[in-house]
């Protein structure tokens, strides 16, 4: 019962450090991407528009976005290696 | 108003550091007098102070509580003072899979090494009892053992890596946490204060506009 109860807590607030982990990746990303485009612009408001949607699609299918998931390795492996040490 | 917040800050950082001193580990340099087991009934007051019954047991409204007797040598300010000998009673229980993070199932065994450790002071055996908790006598609280190893003297002075490495991680928390908050007001807070205001900017200008016009209307009644 109190393991179950520790798998719901640490679910909960892992989920939300995740999802706010990735919202501020994603800002960052978008901040920087932006600043990319307006160092040196080459082209209108859709280039880079463009320019800016490019680049997102592209963060979404890097390995930087999927190292979040780390969020939910590191506390798990943390709580074997204390299990391990202490027992 | 300044000073009221100024109050809360400090209030928060007091909690803060007594609830981090009382949960991180910290080690004694103790000689094992003995070990005991006492029946305890908890009340509401000292029940927060225990952890719970046995892992795997059933909670019930008394139960039996290991403890372990050691002298140890007295710390002050956060063991950088060191001081004469001092009576510590430990108690040894469970943390379970809750709180504290400690996970510790194995009172049973700890209970057993503390036995094996045992000596006299004719011929003292010194260990490092790293524990956890405070010792408050007019509540009947001690704290409680996580594990128990050889010392190499009476003088040794064990460094506490843990309590560094968490420290370190709860700074490193912080300051993540304050970039993240710092992002969000720039890009997400500000922009919608900028649009509001620049809506209430407009609405203002539009009720002026109207109210000028109303007023011309009135002019133009006179004379």
């Amino acid at each position: 019962m109190q393991f179950v109860r520790l798998i719901v807590i640490l679910a909960v607030v892992l989920t939300v450090f995740y999802v706010c982990i990735s919202l501020y990746s994603r800002s960052v990303r978008r901040e920087r991407l932006e600043e990319t485009w307006d160092a040196a612009p080459q082209g209108d408001a859709g280039a880079r528009r463009r320019f800016i949607e490019q680049g997102m699609a592209d963060y979404e299918s890097s390995l930087r976005k999927r190292l979040i998931l780390l969020v939910y390795v590191i506390p798990i492996c943390l709580i074997s290696l204390i299990m391990y040490l202490v027992n | 108003m300044r000073n009221i917040r100024r109050a809360l800050r400090i209030t928060f950082l007091v909690v803060l550091a007594l609830f981090l001193h009382y949960v991180l580990p910290q080690q004694d340099v103790a000689r094992i007098v003995g070990t005991e087991i006492i029946r305890t009934d908890l009340s509401g007051v000292n029940r927060i102070f225990y952890a719970q019954a046995d892992a795997g047991g059933q909670q019930l409204d008394t139960r039996d509580l290991r403890l372990i007797n050691t002298v140890r040598k007295r710390t002050y300010l956060l063991g950088f003072v060191r001081g004469g000998d001092q009576t510590m009673v430990y108690r040894n229980e469970d943390t379970g899979w809750i709180y504290p993070p400690y996970f510790k199932f194995d009172s049973s065994d700890l209970q057993a090494e503390a036995n094996d450790m045992t000596s006299t002071s004719a011929n003292p055996e010194w260990v490092v009892i790293t524990h956890y908790g405070w010792r408050i006598r007019w509540l009947t609280v001690f704290p409680n053992a996580i594990s128990i190893r050889e010392a190499p003297g009476p003088d040794y002075r064990p460094i506490p890596w843990v309590n560094l490495l968490v420290l370190a991680g709860l700074v490193a928390l912080g300051f993540f946490l304050r970039a993240m908050w710092a992002q969000f007001r720039e890009r997400t807070l500000d922009p919608i204060a900028d649009a509001a205001g620049d809506r209430i900017d407009r609405a203002q200008a539009g009720a002026q506009e109207r109210r000028g016009r109303f007023r011309r209307w009135l002019d133009s009644w006179k004379s």
